[in-house]
């Protein structure tokens, strides 16, 4: 679609331009050629809902067998390749209960800084709650599998083997380090260290990292007999160094040969200043409150004690760079090296450039031997900026965008090209969105829609009317979301969608219960009609078990069942007319006539059905031993036989399916009745 | 709110394991062979959109009596884990899953939203040995609602939205015969079915109504239980039901609302109620307020105070529920909730060898296995 990228600049999230690049995708639907018509609309997420029609013979129409047309789904775009569908779904199922807690914390939070009317919206361990959250959701970001350790401690392992972390972890953890984790914001440029310690491996695809180099050489180290002569070994522990990993320096200039019981006599000169370094490494000063165990450095939490050890350490370097023992140092690779290293340290910037590979590295490596004191986004990025001109990067990784935005935005302003919501609530709607496009996830999405303030409820119930209404379990599981949302009336809708669907698909009693649970007495009245229609066709002695469930289920009359409490009453008159059959007692035929006046004198009782209930009544309207119908009662069934006889003179009167003397035997035996009424009265 | 005593969760053993795809049932299969376990899932792969049936086995759980000497530490048993024995795909999801030994060899018969129902025969490696299958359109019109085996597994009822009962047999072994019970014409859904004895079953429906069938007195059910029950202001659907084989008298029902009640047959039109919200007078003791999915008696409660437990008394049940519990109820007793999930929960089974053991099926696509104390 050119039109859409054309004018990409009004869009929130700008297309890619790799966008352009056309895809097959092949339609396996089964049908026998022709194919007439192809009709295509969007399905959930992605997907396309593309239909296609057969043409059919004119003549034979759909009797050649084959199915007129079929409908399937096109998937489109490729999945992430680093996190399956699957494995999304339990992060994102995961991430429901962190989520809920924080925001329960959040209103408990706001609730109370609004009692003590204090000026700081937060608590003070609302960052701590955030934390959490960070942690927990981190947690969910881990590879399911993890290599198991080695208990044996290989000295010429330098590399630990781990499982290859995966980008989204490493993008959550750059933004745990820049927006949650506010304890430690003094601390952030030993934070961006670890994060790179972590992650380096992530950008050896595309290039070659520090981290690709101590790969290559720990396959080489096996073969090597004399390691310090290889250049390979300077220029890996200079890398190394470079970006702060001191734990494999020290072990790397530990497998230098002077350290070998043979060699240690004639080499005491060369060892020591190869230890002399490894110790000055081994005390580097970190301003961070603390470094797991196993991990070098000495810990340094303000910046005044940081300062001072800074200094004292840059001066022992120093010291031991003018030493007169690299003279007494008869091996030259070693005498180099180990300089090159000390320069690292002293902060030269043209070493640091040589000794790293990509941009990030370099960076990195300011923070550590430049300046540790860097704070601040704006010089921050101005530093990142440096970097990158130093070391241009041929082809952008995605996390590189996302330090580079992360380094070049302010976040914290407002901005207007957002519809008027707030860049949190954009980000929300956006992965609500995505939860919604898939049939397993959309259940979560009403969490993250219900915490947006503007949007989200409009948004919640267009994804509820979206829903499926054909099957019961899904419908309720949809009606329970509103149910917790206090969405009543979208559920009464929804229901009322699937009454008529179930209605109209042969279900007349699930169809009259939805309606009913909908409180839709509209359509009650109207689906009663047809149903009056059904039973005057259907309803006999025999068939009427077939209705006791229908007629179970719309309950007693003071429930809304719109027109249908007329089924209901004449169910119970036909009950009190069987008993009449059987036993024959004045009683029970007294009970009957009573149902028959009440029927008759119910508004809701359909005009085509008075005929059959007075014919049906015959019995007990010529009743031997005594009227059962006083002169009212009477009087009032004649009425209703006349209004009846006017109304068949209109065009649209249904006949009732009786004998054609029904109407006068009926007629002869309320006469009857009213003769023997009136002289007993 | 709710209120629950929450078993000493010590000594309660939960096990989540994620399957990556949708459970839309799952059940134990009965014992038949001592050494191995089995669970039968009822599968839904959305990437594929392929339903499909999986037979898996699982460690049995350690008895407490073999873990005495070590009492002190913990348990060392191994968690559990699925392993897949046989797989078996299908056209169409699985609505309803039943299981019974037939012969001493497990049987499986599995209905789908379209309409279809599979039986299938295992072998003593749970390996299925036949299948028989009736197509779609023939038993229902749509969907089959609800399956379930006689515990002989000689007949299965089956009942449907569209209103109609069938019972298909597999008498001779060779192929399935089926008959029509009952057609109410789409006037009456029924949703849920269960077995009392050889020629009686209840079934299950819209507006809390259950029905009693007894095959010897054809013609439509020969009683009826109105769900409009007095105190009601709202009503609901039947989901599951469950008869307990020493009380044949009694059917046990699960539906919205949280609400479990009871029908005793000999007191016709008086529920008695174990939890709901619709009803205001054990609304203090349920422990949820959604749909209850299924509901069972629960063989592993009973055992403690069986032997003082009148015949009038309803036996514990366990139920699941949309909003994420799993918990045992009881006449006049607090409930006792065993999980509360973040989701809801569809489906369980009670291991009947082992009663201490619950498998059931979570919303996210995971199987939680509980093992009690």
């Amino acid at each position: 679609m050119p039109g859409l990228t054309a004018d990409s600049g009004n869009a929130l999230v700008p297309l890619s331009p790799e966008a352009h690049v056309s895809v097959v995708y092949p339609l396996h639907h089964g049908l026998k050629p022709p194919i007439s018509r192809l009709s295509i609309s969007w399905s959930r997420g992605n997907a396309l809902r593309v239909s296609v029609f057969r043409e059919l013979p004119a003549e034979s129409g759909d009797s050649d067998g084959e199915a007129g047309g079929k409908v399937v789904q096109v998937k489109l775009g490729v999945a992430d390749g680093e996190v399956d569908d699957a494995q999304w779904r339990r992060i994102a199922y995961g991430s429901v209960s962190p989520f809920a807690l924080l925001q329960s914390r959040r209103n408990s939070v706001l609730a109370l800084s609004k009692m003590s009317m204090s000026s700081s919206p937060y608590h003070p361990d609302w960052w701590e709650y955030v934390m959490e959250y960070s942690k927990d959701i981190s947690s969910l970001l881990d590879n399911a599998k993890s290599l198991p350790n080695s208990v044996i401690d290989d000295p010429k392992t330098v590399l630990k083997k781990v499982e290859e972390p995966t980008c989204l972890k490493a993008a959550w953890g750059l933004l745990e380090i820049f927006y949650a984790d506010k304890e430690s914001q003094a601390w952030l440029p030993e934070q961006i260290v670890d994060w790179l310690a972590d992650y380096d491996i992530l950008f050896s695809g595309t290039q070659a990292t520090v981290h690709s180099k101590l790969v290559e050489f720990q396959k080489a180290i096996v073969r090597l007999q004399t390691i310090e002569d290889d250049p390979r070994y300077w220029e890996v522990i200079t890398s190394a160094l470079a970006v702060g990993w001191l734990e494999i320096v020290v072990k790397l200039l530990r497998l230098h040969g002077s350290y070998q019981l043979d060699q240690l006599s004639n080499r005491e000169t060369e060892n020591g200043l190869v230890e002399a370094v490894a110790i000055l490494i081994s005390k580097m000063p970190r301003m961070r409150p603390e470094l797991e165990a196993g991990r070098l450095g000495e810990c340094f939490k303000t910046k005044p004690d940081f300062i001072k050890a800074w200094e004292k350490w840059r001066a022992q370097i120093t010291k031991l760079d003018c030493s007169s023992f690299w003279v007494q140092c008869d091996h030259r690779q070693t005498r180099d090296g180990l300089r090159n290293m000390l320069q690292v340290m002293l902060g030269n910037t043209n070493n640091l450039c040589t000794s790293t590979c990509h941009w990030i590295e370099l960076y990195i490596s300011h923070f550590l031997y430049v300046r540790p004191f860097t704070v601040g986004l704006e010089s921050m990025h101005a530093l990142a900026q440096k970097c990158i001109q130093l070391k241009p990067i041929s082809s952008s990784h995605r996390l590189m965008g996302l330090i580079i935005g992360i380094l070049g935005e302010n976040t914290e302003e407002e901005r207007d090209n957002l519809g008027g919501i707030s860049i949190e609530e954009l980000h929300r709607l956006v992965y609500a969105q995505v939860l919604s496009s898939h049939a397993l996830t959309w259940q979560i999405a009403p969490i993250y829609l219900t915490s947006c303030m503007k949007q989200g409820m409009g948004l919640l119930e267009v994804l509820l009317y979206k829903q499926p209404v054909q099957d019961n379990q899904m419908l309720l599981k949809t009606t329970e979301i509103c149910r917790l949302y206090d969405l009543e009336s979208i559920s009464s809708s929804i229901m009322k969608i699937a009454g008529v669907y179930h209605w109209k698909h042969g279900r007349k009693g699930s169809g009259v219960f939805w309606l009913q649970q909908a409180r839709d007495e509209f359509r009650l009245n109207r689906i009663a009609q047809q149903l009056f229609d059904f039973v005057g066709r259907s309803i006999s002695d025999e068939s009427f078990k077939q209705w006791e469930g229908l007629i179970e289920l719309l309950g007693s009359e003071s429930k809304i069942a719109g027109g249908l409490d007329f089924l209901h009453k004449y169910r119970d008159f036909k009950k009190s007319l069987q008993q009449v059959q059987v036993g024959k007692t004045t009683d029970a035929a007294q009970q009957a006539v009573e149902s028959l006046i009440s029927l008759m004198r119910n508004p809701s009782t359909p005009q085509r059905f008075w005929l059959p209930l007075l014919h049906d009544s015959l019995k007990l309207l010529s009743w031997q031993e005594r009227p059962l119908l006083n002169v009212n009662q009477t009087n009032l069934l004649l009425n209703k036989l006349q209004e009846l006889s006017m109304a068949r003179l209109r065009p649209d009167f249904i006949e009732a399916n009786l004998p054609p003397q029904a109407l006068s035997s009926v007629r002869l035996a309320l006469a009857t009745n009213l003769g023997r009424a009136i002289l007993e009265e | 709110m709710a209120t629950t005593k929450s078993p000493p969760s010590h000594s309660l053993q939960i096990h989540r394991l994620p399957q990556s795809q949708y459970i839309d049932a799952v059940r134990f299969l009965p014992a038949f062979s001592g050494l191995d376990r089995f669970a039968v899932l009822a599968l839904f792969d959305t990437h594929s959109s392929s339903p499909s049936l999986q037979i898996h086995s699982l460690p049995k759980s350690t008895p407490p009596s073999l873990n005495l000497q070590s009492s002190h530490s913990l348990p060392k048993s191994t968690p559990p884990s699925l392993n897949l024995q046989s797989s078996l795909s299908l056209s169409s999801r699985v609505s309803s899953l039943s299981l019974s030994l037939s012969a001493h060899k497990p049987l499986i018969a599995a209905s789908t939203f379209s309409g279809s129902l599979h039986i299938l025969l295992l072998d003593f490696d749970a390996s299925v040995q036949s299948e028989f299958s009736v197509p779609e359109k023939s038993l229902h019109v749509g969907a089959i609602s609800c399956v379930d085996l006689q515990e002989s597994g000689v007949e299965c009822v089956s009942v449907g939205e569209d209103g109609r009962v069938n019972l298909v047999g597999f008498g001779d072994g060779s192929r399935l015969t089926y008959r029509r019970v009952w057609d109410s014409d789409g006037l009456v859904s029924y949703t849920a079915a269960k077995w009392a004895s050889p020629t009686e079953f209840a079934t299950g429906g819209f507006g809390f109504g259950l029905q009693w069938w007894d095959l010897r007195k054809p013609g439509g059910p020969v009683s009826q239980f109105k769900g409009n029950w007095a105190q009601r202001t709202t009503s609901g659907i039947v989901h599951s039901i469950d008869i307990h084989p020493s009380r044949k008298h009694t059917c046990l029902a699960g539906g919205s609302l949280g609400t479990v009640f009871a029908w005793d047959l000999r007191w016709q039109q008086q529920p008695i109620i174990l939890s709901g919200v619709g009803t205001s007078e054990v609304a203090t003791h349920s422990p949820c307020e959604s749909e209850v999915w299924e509901v069972k008696y629960d063989p592993y409660m009973q055992t403690s105070n069986f032997g003082n437990v009148s015949s009038s008394r309803i036996l514990p049940a366990m139920l699941c529920s949309e909003d994420g519990i799993l918990a045992v109820v009881e006449q006049g007793e607090e409930p006792i909730e065993l999980l509360a999930e973040p989701c809801a929960i569809n489906s369980f089974d009670i291991d009947r060898q082992n009663p201490t053991d619950v498998i059931c099926s979570l919303e996210w696509e995971s199987i939680a296995i509980l093992s009690r104390p």
